[in-house]
């Protein structure tokens, strides 16, 4: 009898009843075979029991953990509101989410006072009206910022909403992209710019389910765009426009 | 206050966030373990609750809410390994890192465990799945087989060679400490 063999009979799977049989007979009939699968299987319990023990999830990801489905919940209620306060309301998310960016010195902004809202409801997708890189703006994690924002931005435009496999590796790509720059704005000291870049996974994740209607994605993929352009637009500002630089 | 599981109907914003504080825990070591990579594992949860949250209607009280997302996590941590190297489940004998020095990793406390996770570091990444799987997450083989998209012959052999060498590991530490 074989080690393989005694461990497969631990883990009861893997053998069909025939070779369990077999087994128990021989362990029963053999008592120097019994005392080595008891060494065996002290060991591997010992290693379950090891692994018991488990590390606590940092403080900061918990509450993180915490705050994304806030987010998702809070995305869904305003779906479920109505289109009439769909934008307003995810305004104010992003609104929040900003602001404290601002606060803190991070320069971007999401809240445009004076901005015309499209009606996702009733419109067809936002025009993605192009915004040059600005000369003025900052160091290379910012002008890498703004790449990962336009491309995201052209990627979800020429999105189609209805071939669900595409959108999913698309957005998942895309959520990928977003959480390195959030942990570089992290490793910067930027934890807001951080929680801003995060406060898009509820969303992207949403519209990478499989499931979406495409009426759901179309809207989640306007407001996205929607979004993305308020970003782009605050980074081109000059910095005497902004609040503070990245 | 009844869990979702006790009550039934589907899990509130509420029932997710008593089953972070519950179980976030488990579900990052789990994914940890998988992943040896603090940042996949931290992704992983986080998609794995996104994902929950969006289909928590199709939560069917079979188990606890924690386990339903337990479950959900260790596939998205799956996901996650297999978008960042394609044909990452290639049964390799020498395809370890070593990533004793990371810090966080290093927060097992008990004396025991530290050496098994010392010890599952030089397994093969498909070794240290299966074995995880197997052991500590006590899936069937084929489960394993389908999600790492292998056969099942592969998986208990990459289970084999994973007690194996870890009984072999730990026995050394074990001489070498003692």
């Amino acid at each position: 009898m074989n080690d393989e063999q005694l461990i497969l009979y631990y883990y009861a799977d893997g053998l069909s009843k025939t070779e369990r049989r077999r087994i128990e007979a021989a362990l029963a009939a053999d008592p120097a075979l019994q005392s080595r699968y008891d060494a065996l299987r002290r060991e591997l319990d010992g290693f379950g029991d090891a692994s018991a023990d488990a590390p606590a999830a940092p403080e900061h990801l918990v509450a993180r953990w915490q705050a994304g489905i806030d987010r998702a919940a809070q995305l869904e209620r305003q779906t479920e509101r109505g289109p009439a306060r769909v934008l307003h309301l995810a305004s104010f998310g992003w609104g929040a989410a900003i602001t404290g960016a601002l606060a803190l010195g991070i320069g971007i902004g999401v809240y445009l006072p004076s901005r015309n809202v499209p009606d996702v409801s009733v419109t067809p997708l936002p025009a993605i009206v192009e915004v040059a890189p600005s000369a003025t703006t900052g160091d290379a994690f910012t002008r890498g910022l703004q790449a990962h924002f336009r491309e995201s931005r052209e990627n979800i435009g020429g999105l189609a909403v209805e071939d669900s496999e595409a959108r999913r590796l698309l957005i998942l790509h895309i959520v990928q992209q977003n959480r390195l720059f959030a942990r570089a704005a992290t490793e910067n000291q930027s934890p807001e710019l951080s929680r801003v870049l995060r406060a898009f996974e509820p969303i992207l994740v949403r519209l990478a389910d499989e499931d979406l209607a495409p009426e759901e994605a179309q809207r989640l993929q306007a407001q996205l765009l929607f979004e993305l352009n308020v970003m782009l637009t605050k980074m081109n500002r000059p910095p005497s426009d902004r609040s503070e630089s990245i | 206050m009844s869990t979702v599981f006790e009550r039934g109907g589907v899990p509130t914003q509420a029932d997710f966030h008593a089953a972070i504080s519950h179980r976030a825990n488990c579900w990052y070591t789990a994914c940890l373990r998988i992943t040896r990579s603090q940042e996949l594992a931290e992704d992983a949860v986080q998609d794995a609750l996104l994902n929950a949250w969006h289909k928590r209607r199709q939560y069917t009280h079979d188990a606890q809410l924690e386990t339903w997302i337990h479950r959900i996590a260790i596939n998205s941590a799956l996901q996650l390994m297999r978008q960042q190297k394609p044909n990452r489940f290639t049964p390799l004998d020498g395809d370890y890192r070593d990533e004793s020095a990371s810090a966080e990793t290093r927060q097992i406390n008990a004396e025991f465990a530290t050496r098994l996770d010392r010890a599952c570091a030089h397994l093969s990444e498909m070794e240290r799945i299966c074995f995880t799987l197997k052991h500590l997450e006590e899936w069937r083989l084929k489960e394993i087989a389908d999600e790492l998209d292998a056969s099942v012959d592969a998986v208990k052999q990459a289970v084999f060679r994973a007690v194996m060498k870890l009984r072999t590991r730990m026995t050394g530490l074990e001489r070498s400490e003692s």
